[in-house]
C-alpha cells in the first residue's frame, strides 16, 4: 500500500512584490521502505515540498492539492492530530543541524527529552538516548551524551539530529540537505546512517538534496525539480544513465567527475513563471513550441515521466 | 623559471592545546593553482588564514614578492594587501548586509586607491559584466542575492585589485552543483586572463582534481605535496565510494 501520495501540490507565498510560486503541480508517491530523492538547485522548491508534507510552512503559505499519508489526508487534518503525527509517524531531519539543537542542553538530553515528554522515566530515557547515539555511530555514546552540541563536529551534529528523527521509529523520514557543507568522510557516514534507517526500520526516506552523488547512491527514485515543478522523475539509475530532460542532462554534466560543464544563465524568478517551458531560455534545443506551450509530464518509453517537448534532444 | 608568487617555509601554528599544523613548506608558481586538501578540522582554513595574516603563524616564513609576510608590520601589510586576497566559504556572510552590491563591489577600490564611489564603479563596470552580474543586481542587498551571485560579486571585488594570489577557502562547497560549475569555470577563466595564482582549499577530491596542478594533503598537522595523478592515487586508496545501501 502506498505510504505517501502527493497530488498536484501547489504552494504560493503572497508577498508585497507579487506571488511566489514555490511549488507547482507536484505529484509523486512513495511505497513503504522506498527512498525518493528530490534534487534541484536552491530555490527549486525542494524544501517547501518537505515542509508542506510535515505541515511546517509559515501560515502565509497558500497550499492546494492533496497529501495522503497512510490513508489520511494531511492538508485538512486538525492541528492537534497533525501534532501527534509529527515526530512520531513523520519526522524531519532539519537542514541546519547547528540551529536545530539547543546549545544549553546535553547531547543525550536532546534525544531523551522526546521519551520523557511521553512519560518515560529519566534514567530509561537516557539509556534509550545512548542506544540511539550508538545506532548513528556516535561512540563512546555515554561520553558524547554528556557533552554539548558545540563540542561536536558538523558531521556529528548531523548524526545527532538524525538520531532524534529516528527515535520514534517513524514510517516516513524527511531529510533536508543532510550533507550540505560536510566533508567526504562525514558525508559517507551520513549516507550510511540514512541507508541503515531504511534497512533497520523499513522506513521510507524522502531525501531532499542537491548532492547528486548522495542521491545516486541512496535513492530508488529521483524527482528532478526546476523552478518549482518536477521536470523529470524516474528510477535513480535511469536518471543517471538515460537522463531525458535537458536540465537533468546539464546537472549531471556539471558534476566535477563528469567534466564540470557549466550551465549558463539562471532559473526564472518564481514570481514571473514563463508561459511556456521554464527551461526554454537556457536550453540548447528549444524550438518555437517551447516558449509557447507549457509541457506536461509525459511518460514515453521509460519509467516515470519527463516534462519536455524534445526529450533526449542533446 | 620565474620566481614563485608565494613560498612557505616551515610554517607552524599552534593554539594552547597543541599544533594545528607544523613545518609546512611549499610554493605556488605564477598562474598556478595549488590545492589544500584535508578533512574538516585538518587545519586547511587556518593555514589559509595564516597566509592572509588574518591569523598569526607561530613560526616559519611566508615569502611573497621578496618579503616575509609572517614578520611584516600591519602598515606594510595593508600596502601589500591588494596583491593577496581571500574568498570565504560562506557566501551569506561574505558581504556587509547593510551595503548594496554596488557599494560592496566599489569598496576595495575606494579603500585602496582613495577614489570616490562613482569613479570606482566606472572602473569596475567591465569586471562586473565579466563575472556575469547585471546592473539590476547592483541595487540589491546581499540577502536578495543567491549564493552564486554573492560569490561572483566577491570575485569582482577581489579582481578589481588585480591580485597576484587568491586564497579560495571552499568557495563552492555551499553552492549547488550547477552553480559550482559556473563559479569554478569563471575562476579558471579569470586565471587565464589575469595570470593570478590560486591557493584552493577544498575537501572534495573531484573538485581538487579539476582545479589544481598540485595538491598539499593536510593530515594530522603534516602536509604532503602531490601532483594530480599521485593525489588521485591516494584518494583511491583512502576514500571508498559513498556508502551504497
Amino acid at each position: 500500500m502506498t505510504l505517501l501520495s502527493v497530488q498536484d501540490l501547489n504552494v504560493r507565498f503572497p508577498s508585497g512584490e507579487g506571488t511566489v510560486h514555490a511549488s507547482r503541480d507536484v505529484s509523486f508517491s512513495m511505497e513503504p521502505g522506498e527512498v525518493l530523492g528530490l534534487v534541484g538547485e536552491t530555490g527549486s522548491g525542494k524544501s517547501v515540498i518537505g515542509q508542506a508534507i510535515i505541515r511546517l510552512l509559515p501560515t502565509s503559505a497558500q497550499i492546494t492539492g492533496k497529501i495522503r499519508f497512510d490513508g489520511q489526508e494531511l492538508t485538512s487534518l486538525p492541528d492537534h492530530t497533525m501534532h501527534a503525527l509529527r515526530g512520531r509517524s513523520i519526522s524531519l531531519v532539519p537542514q541546519n543541524p547547528s540551529g536545530s539543537l539547543d546549545p544549553l542542553v546535553r547531547n543525550g538530553m536532546q534525544i531523551a527529552e522526546i521519551f520523557i515528554e511521553r512519560g518515560t522515566v529519566k534514567n530509561t530515557a537516557w539509556e534509550k538516548a545512548c542506544a540511539l547515539l550508538v545506532a548513528v555511530g556516535l561512540i563512546p555514546s555515554d561520553q558524547i551524551a554528556k557533552e554539548y552540541p558545540h563540542e561536536l563536529s558538523g558531521g556529528m551534529r548531523q548524526r545527532l539530529t538524525t538520531s532524534i528523527a529516528i527515535a520514534e521509529h517513524s514510517r516516513l523520514i524527511i531529510a533536508d540537505e543532510p550533507t550540505k557543507g560536510l566533508d567526504y568522510h562525514a558525508r559517507a557516514t551520513t549516507a550510511q546512517v540514512l541507508s541503515d534507517i531504511r534497512t533497520r526500520e523499513n522506513a521510507s526516506l524522502l531525501l531532499i538534496t542537491h548532492d547528486l552523488y548522495l542521491a545516486e547512491h541512496l535513492c530508488d527514485w529521483i524527482a528532478v525539480l526546476y523552478a518549482g515543478e518536477i521536470v523529470e522523475i524516474g528510477p535513480a539509475h535511469q536518471i543517471f544513465t538515460q537522463p531525458r530532460h535537458p536540465y537533468t542532462q546539464a546537472l549531471i554534466k556539471a558534476m566535477p567527475k563528469n567534466g564540470l560543464v557549466p550551465l549558463d544563465g539562471q532559473s526564472p524568478s518564481l514570481m514571473a513563471i514563463p508561459k511556456g517551458c521554464c527551461f526554454a531560455d537556457r536550453c540548447s534545443c528549444h524550438s518555437e513550441i517551447c516558449s509557447k506551450e507549457h509541457p506536461g509530464l509525459i511518460q514515453g518509453s521509460l519509467n516515470g515521466g519527463v516534462r519536455c517537448h524534445h526529450p533526449f534532444c542533446s | 623559471m620565474s620566481s614563485p608568487v608565494l613560498q612557505l617555509t616551515g610554517l607552524s601554528k599552534s593554539y594552547g592545546h597543541g599544533d594545528i599544523f607544523s613545518g609546512i613548506s611549499f610554493e605556488v608558481g605564477s598562474s598556478k593553482t595549488v590545492g589544500l586538501f584535508g578533512q574538516s578540522g585538518s587545519g586547511k582554513t587556518t593555514l589559509g588564514r595564516c597566509i592572509m595574516r588574518i591569523e598569526n603563524p607561530s613560526s616559519g616564513h611566508i615569502m611573497m614578492q621578496g618579503m616575509d609576510l609572517a614578520r611584516m608590520g600591519l602598515r606594510k601589510l595593508r600596502e601589500l594587501r591588494p596583491s593577496f586576497q581571500m574568498i570565504f566559504q560562506h557566501p551569506e556572510v561574505s558581504l556587509n548586509p547593510r551595503m548594496t552590491l554596488a557599494e560592496s563591489v566599489a569598496e576595495p577600490l575606494m579603500v585602496h586607491k582613495g577614489i570616490g564611489m562613482d569613479e570606482a564603479l566606472k572602473e569596475i563596470a567591465p569586471l562586473i559584466r565579466r563575472v556575469g552580474l547585471r546592473d539590476e543586481h547592483l541595487a540589491r542587498y546581499p540577502h536578495q542575492l543567491s549564493g552564486g551571485e554573492v560569490q561572483r560579486a566577491v570575485l569582482s571585488r577581489i579582481f578589481s585589485l588585480q591580485p597576484k594570489l587568491v586564497v579560495a577557502d571552499e568557495p563552492t562547497s555551499m553552492l549547488d552543483v550547477s552553480v559550482q560549475a559556473q563559479v569554478l569555470r569563471l575562476m579558471q577563466d579569470l586565471q587565464k586572463e589575469t595570470g593570478v595564482s590560486y591557493l584552493f582549499i577544498s575537501h572534495d577530491p573531484d573538485v581538487m582534481s579539476v582545479m589544481c596542478d598540485q595538491v598539499l594533503w593536510l593530515d594530522h598537522g603534516n602536509g604532503v605535496m602531490y601532483d594530480r595523478t599521485a593525489f588521485l592515487d591516494r584518494v583511491k586508496t583512502e576514500y571508498t565510494p559513498v556508502a551504497p545501501a
